[in-house]
């Protein structure tokens, strides 16, 4: 794991992006909360290859396939903010504003033109510090009532998510390996989730392949 | 409750406006934690959420009180301090972090993932000290009064809290008594009677943490 560089390159990229990364707080004598929600922005190359997010001011970052998520940044709601994804000829811009207590997912995906993108978002309200947090992502059109199934017990994790959709739930804190089905048939490999930690967040994104449906999972971290 | 329970603990207490003014929870807590034989540092800053005692930003009052001094109040020129420099000096046993109204948005809708956050990055900051937490939730008011506050959204707040504070141990303030059954300056801050109640409950649900239960074995 190369943590550090990665945390460097991510911080760089909050500061591209996002111009007020501060929520506009009341200062009243007395304030009891900010004047509206935290939102957050992360970027997902669903590509096959490594990807480069450039922001409006022209800075880069490569997405490469073994770190294909960033990190959540923090972004000011309602705010537009733009840039894009590239990979050789082909690009696809980045345009796009979110709610207060939003979270979306930018992601990239390959198409017959090139490129072309799918913007998935959140609005949690299931915070708790004693339980593991784990959305699927269905980002694969292809992937018709998309499921995840724990491997080894008769339990299913999400059932029935349509594509350009995403459907998050609270587990225990234990560990387990999934299996994607895409219409009820078994896709792809089971992915080892390993220990869920209580508190976290995790996403299991489903994204297109060449021959079939694919599955990578990543915490959903915080831009600090 | 025995006295000496908490003989030898080196207790932080840090607070929003409740621990802020003389006669808040600054005194009465702070004296009845020193009676159980705990060697206390209690700071208050008014208005500052969990996220504002990461960095050091500046409040419009704030408390301090060290061991038996008397305490040292602030207005304008007060500030919060980091929570990993507060315990860096003190080097406490337990950090009671006493916490909500600053958080719980009265009259706005709830800013869910901002309050996730600022608690989060707060429990995250002190356990990462291997220090021990305890997380005081906030007490009834009286709904209507100036800042707003109301019954329901701090029952919200409460039940948000203990959902969110772990591994910190959460104490539930309301549990201390019925809604309206403290008397409230504005709404919001108790009369003394209220806080020398409210420094009663802390103090009974501190003795009975586990972290100090598992102390006695």
């Amino acid at each position: 794991m190369h943590f550090k560089p990665r945390l460097i390159k991510l911080a760089m990229l909050s500061t591209l992006f996002v111009s007020v990364t501060c929520i506009a707080e009341e200062m009243a004598l007395y304030p009891t909360g900010p004047s509206q929600d935290s939102s957050f922005v992360r970027f997902v190359n669903g590509t096959e290859q490594a990807i480069t997010l450039t922001s409006s001011g022209a800075k880069k970052m490569v997405l490469p396939l073994n770190q294909a998520a960033t990190s959540f940044y923090p972004i000011a709601a309602k705010s537009m903010l733009k840039g894009s994804f590239s990979s050789g000829k082909a690009k696809s811009d980045i345009a796009l504003s979110v709610k207060p207590g939003e979270f979306a997912s930018v992601i990239a995906l390959t198409s017959p033109a090139g490129l072309k993108q799918v913007i998935l978002r959140e609005q949690p309200d299931d915070f708790n510090a004693l339980k593991a947090s784990v959305a699927l992502y269905n980002a694969d059109a292809n992937c018709m009532n998309a499921a995840l199934n724990v491997v080894g017990r008769a339990v299913n994790l999400f059932d029935k998510v349509p594509a350009g959709n995403l459907q998050r739930r609270a587990l225990n804190p234990v560990k387990i390996s999934v299996q994607l089905l895409c219409n009820a048939q078994k896709v792809s490999v089971p992915l080892d989730l390993g220990l869920l930690q209580a508190g976290q967040r995790y996403s299991v994104f489903v994204l297109p392949a060449k021959q079939t449906s694919r599955i990578f999972f990543t915490s959903d971290n915080i831009a600090q | 409750m025995a006295a000496s329970a908490l003989l030898g603990l080196s207790l932080l207490v840090i607070g929003e406006s409740h621990m802020s003014a003389n006669d808040y929870l600054i005194n009465p807590l702070h004296d009845e934690l020193t009676k159980q034989g705990a060697l206390v540092h209690s700071v208050g800053a008014c208005g500052a959420s969990a996220g504002d005692w990461l960095k050091t930003i500046q409040v419009p009052c704030g408390g301090d009180r060290k061991g038996s001094q008397k305490a040292v109040f602030k207005g304008r020129d007060a500030t919060t301090t980091p929570i990993q420099q507060l315990i860096a000096a003190d080097k406490p046993d337990v950090v009671v972090i006493i916490l909500g109204d600053t958080m719980a948005s009265y009259g706005k809708p709830f800013p869910q993932t901002w309050a996730w956050q600022s608690v989060t990055n707060l429990t995250k900051a002190v356990t990462a000290t291997n220090t021990a937490c305890i997380w005081v939730g906030p007490a009834w008011g009286s709904s209507g009064g100036k800042y707003l506050k109301s019954d329901d959204r701090v029952k919200y707040m409460s039940t948000f809290l203990k959902n969110n504070v772990a591994p910190c141990t959460y104490v539930d303030s309301l549990s201390f008594s019925k809604p309206g059954e403290w008397k409230t300056l504005d709404g919001e801050h108790l009369a003394p009677s209220g806080y020398k109640a409210w420094s009663h409950g802390i103090t009974e649900s501190i003795v009975n943490s586990p972290f100090v239960a598992a102390r006695k074995k």
